[in-house]
């Protein structure tokens, strides 16, 4: 799955300059100290809370902990308290909706854009985070009309092109939902330009350059993928989403023992679940059972480890059970929680495969079927698909979609693409018995 | 000229409806107010969600023609100023209602005032040109907004005081475009701003003639937000000029159901007579004047649809010349100019008048009733060179607006006279 929290990319131009990740750190917390130390020496200072609260964000965006989005919100709320109905309000309503959408409330992300435009500031970067939340809600055809918006007339030439590249950015995920891989890939490959002619933060550098390997992973370039994760790494060492990417190449290439290692880097800078799950699944495909288990368990751990954590994990968890045939009732209680909020085409995919592995084959094929409308080429989606006309019955359209997911990417996933092979032989197998049975039957 | 139409009427786009969890039926401002409602409740004893109440009140007036809303809107401000005296947000609110409610020299003076103190609040710069354009101060305005959109480059605000300081100044292309920008930045849950900007589109169409693009622009305003007053009052004078009169008659009856206004009263009244209802329009005519007349002294008047009456039906150019004279001693824009000048026109004082409505063109605004005006003036005053001019002026810019026949029959009478006496050079 490609998409990850877009909407922090708006936090372009905050801290300056292509730093390493520690020292990217440490220039977070500085900025966070001396706005602490302005607002004590002015608390009617609605600005200085404002940034305060940016700051606190990007410290989440770095370290992933819930404790510093709680510390952005309070700070926006006291900018907000102090200055709400004034232009100079929409920075604050702005990054409320970044918060909203790191928490997954995506409504409310919405409603604090449409504040935030309401104020007629002529900045255009609420439209991102709009397009955003409406993207993650399933509306791509508005997201798509939000992000057009996402140009200026006026400022300077640096932030109309960082405006660009805020549009292509998100364009082009919704190039690839719409199943155009290769349009999708040209638009992040023009991001990654003007990010790097713009001088912008090496983390936002560094995160296009990911998003550029995870579209080439998903069009089966494999080698391709590999290089974007290694400029990534190269741009901004040790980043714990292109550090993931390379393991998963990895992984697909059979270079398990660097696989591992690079999924223990990730882990260790930031725990999301989906890497621990993708560790474990190496684990275990290296017989090393107690290993994936401990994996396992800290998948669980993590998706529950605190509030934010349990809304903002509910579809890795239950893609997690599902793949794992474990909790099945929670993974199906997990998926159908997600899709009150969430209606996007990974969602539907995910309460598709949770009903399949629940043994619930029609529903499961009426929720893939939402998860496909919109055309995109992802192997997973072909993947869950097949299995599910398989069962359903319908050996054709099974077959052309595991067919399908093996043509994108030979190695899509560690286990499923073996599966989805031997899945198509059975199927040819029963085809050959099928004809053969009729050929005996027509016999006089 | 006319051109530019196009470059509008390609915003008219269906209107977009964002596809969020609950359908929201209720407007902006409404919203708006349960938003400060709710947060009043969370929060009693902190001043902004008053203000915020206060300011969404003064958007629910615009958004209903409702004067109710400002009582709502000073209690709310009250509250804000008794918790944090003093407070620039209550007092930024506060300057919305005085502007609401005409009191523009009172709000000039306190936006000054604040506006020293913050000189950097985008919003006070605002007001400033607000007010400043309606007293007919308009370098200081001019000043206001372009300090406007030098702090906040394109902000929505900016733009639209920008725009109708450029209609004023004669630029109708540059205000189009100042009014397409902002429209564009407007979300589509903004609906009834949506609809004001394109009203405020439509009306400057219709004011060069293309009363096609006019409409087309007001059914997409409708659209945005039904039963809008605005744009029913709008689309009755495009009904008007196409010379419906009876479609014109139902839609500002229509308009008139809900919080009518003297204005919108005379409107009505004039409608009915176009259309032949002579004792309804009567009727309609007595009603208008039961509402306008006591507000002749107050700061929210109907004076100029009063002028025009006592100018027309009415049958009493000396009370119009009174009224003017009231206008014109609190205010001189280029409307308030306008009627004064007419009002002289009409009480035999040409000469006066032809200063009057030199110094409203002197601005640079084009607009077809005053170019009329000031064409019928110099004719009073023998200038038929000059008189042609004005009157041609008004019928090519606008050959649907009101006052084009009536400059149709001076122009006719007119160019022989010119034809003779350049003859006889």
């Amino acid at each position: 799955m490609i998409r990850k929290i877009l909407s922090l990319l708006f936090l372009i131009g905050f801290l300056s300059g292509a730093v390493p990740l520690r020292a990217q750190q440490s220039a977070t917390d500085d900025l966070i100290k001396r706005l602490q130390a302005r607002v004590k020496r002015n608390p009617e200072d609605h600005t200085g809370f404002a940034e305060l609260g940016a700051a606190y964000l990007q410290k989440g965006r770095e370290t992933a902990d819930a404790a510093d989005y709680e510390l952005a919100k309070g700070a926006l709320e006291k900018s907000l308290d102090l200055l709400s109905n004034d232009p100079a309000a929409a920075f604050a309503m702005t990054q409320m909706a970044v918060v909203c959408m790191v928490e997954h409330r995506f409504d409310d992300a919405l409603t604090w854009a449409q504040k935030a435009l309401a104020l007629g500031s002529g900045d255009p970067s609420p439209w991102a985070i709009a397009g955003d939340a409406l993207a993650d809600m399933g509306d791509y055809k508005s997201a798509a009309d939000a992000y057009s918006r996402l140009q200026s007339p006026f400022g300077s030439e640096d932030e109309k092109l960082a405006y660009l590249y805020q549009q292509n950015s998100r364009m082009s995920f919704l190039r690839f939902v719409a199943g155009d891989t290769q349009g999708a890939i040209q638009l992040t490959r023009s991001a990654v330009r003007t990010a790097i002619e713009t001088h912008m933060p090496a983390e936002n550098i560094a995160w296009s350059q990911y998003q550029l390997g995870e579209e080439l992973f998903l069009a089966g370039e494999i080698d391709a993928a590999r290089k974007a994760y290694v400029d990534s790494l190269e741009e901004y060492p040790n980043y714990y989403r292109a550090l993931a990417g390379l393991a998963k190449v990895r992984a697909s290439q059979g270079r398990y023992g660097d696989a591992v290692r690079l999924y223990k880097e990730a882990i260790a800078k930031v725990p999301y679940p989906e890497y621990a799950a993708a560790l474990g699944d190496i684990y275990r495909k290296l017989g090393q059972l107690d290993e994936a288990k401990k994996q396992y368990e800290l998948v669980e751990f993590i998706g529950y480890l605190s509030q934010i954590n349990q809304q903002i994990h509910n579809r890795d968890l239950a893609l997690f059970y599902a793949d794992h045939s474990l909790k099945l009732h929670e993974s199906l209680a997990l998926a159908q929680k997600e899709l009150e909020v969430r209606r996007d085409i990974y969602t539907w995919d995910v309460l598709a495969w949770s009903l399949f592995k629940s043994d619930k084959v029609q529903e499961a094929a009426e929720a893939i079927s939402h998860a496909l409308e919109q055309g995109t080429k992802d192997p997973q989606l072909f993947f869950h698909a097949g299995m599910i006309y398989q069962k359903a019955g319908d050996s054709a359209k099974a077959k052309s979609y595991l067919q399908s997911a093996l043509a994108l990417n030979p190695q899509f996933h560690l286990f499923y693409a073996d599966l989805a092979r031997a899945t198509l032989q059975g199927l040819s197998r029963g085809s050959l018995a099928a004809a053969s049975q009729r050929t005996t039957d027509a016999r006089p | 000229m006319k051109t530019f139409a196009l470059v509008v009427l390609s915003l008219l786009v269906a209107p977009l409806v964002w596809a969020q969890a609950p359908h929201n039926a209720a407007t902006p401002a409404e919203q708006k107010i349960s938003w400060a409602e709710a947060a009043i409740k969370a929060h009693p004893d902190h001043s902004q969600p008053y203000n915020d109440l206060a300011v969404a009140c003064v958007q629910r007036v615009r958004e209903t023609a409702d004067p109710g809303y400002y009582v709502q809107a000073e209690g709310a401000l009250q509250k804000s100023l008794q918790i944090t005296p003093a407070n620039l947000e209550g007092e930024k609110a506060r300057l919305m209602i005085l502007l609401g409610r005409g009191e523009y020299a009172q709000a000039l003076g306190l936006a000054k005032a604040l506006n020293k103190k913050t000189p950097d609040d985008v919003l006070l710069y605002g007001f400033i040109a607000d007010a400043a354009m309606a007293l007919g101060e308009y370098g200081e305005a001019e000043e206001a907004a372009q300090w406007m959109l030098d702090l906040r480059p394109g902000n929505v605000p900016g733009l639209l005081r920008g725009a109708a300081l450029r209609r004023l100044y004669g630029d109708a292309r540059g205000a189009s475009e100042f009014l397409s920008q902002a429209y564009q930045q407007m979300a589509p849950t903004q609906t009834e701003e949506l609809a004001w900007t394109l009203t405020e589109m439509a009306d400057l169409q219709f004011s060069i003639g293309d009363i096609d693009g006019a409409e087309k622009l007001l059914h997409s305003a409708l659209q945005q937000f039904p039963r809008y007053y605005a744009v029913l009052e709008d689309l009755a004078r495009v009904q008007t000029a196409r010379e419906h009169y009876s479609e014109a008659v139902e839609l500002l009856r229509q308009r008139n159901q809900k919080s009518p206004t003297a204005a919108s009263r005379y409107a009505l009244a004039q409608a009915l007579e176009r259309a032949g209802q002579a004792t309804e329009a009567s009727t309609a005519y007595t009603d208008f004047l039961a509402k306008a007349r006591p507000l002749i002294n107050s700061k929210d008047t109907a004076n100029e649809e009063l002028i025009s009456y006592y100018l027309g039906r009415g049958h009493d150019p000396a009370e119009a010349l009174r009224i003017a004279q009231l206008e014109i001693a609190k205010r001189h824009d280029v409307n308030v100019l306008d009627a004064y000048a007419w009002a002289l026109c009409g009480n035999g004082r040409y000469q006066e008048a032809q200063k009057q409505i030199a110094m409203a063109l002197a601005v640079g605004v084009r607009e077809a009733k005053m170019f009329y005006h000031a064409g019928v003036i110099d004719a009073q005053m023998h200038d038929d060179a000059s008189a042609a001019r004005y009157l041609k002026q008004s019928v090519e810019l606008n050959p649907w607006s009101e006052n084009a026949a009536a400059a149709r029959e001076v122009l006719g009478k007119l160019v022989p006279a010119s034809a003779a006496s350049h003859d006889a050079k």
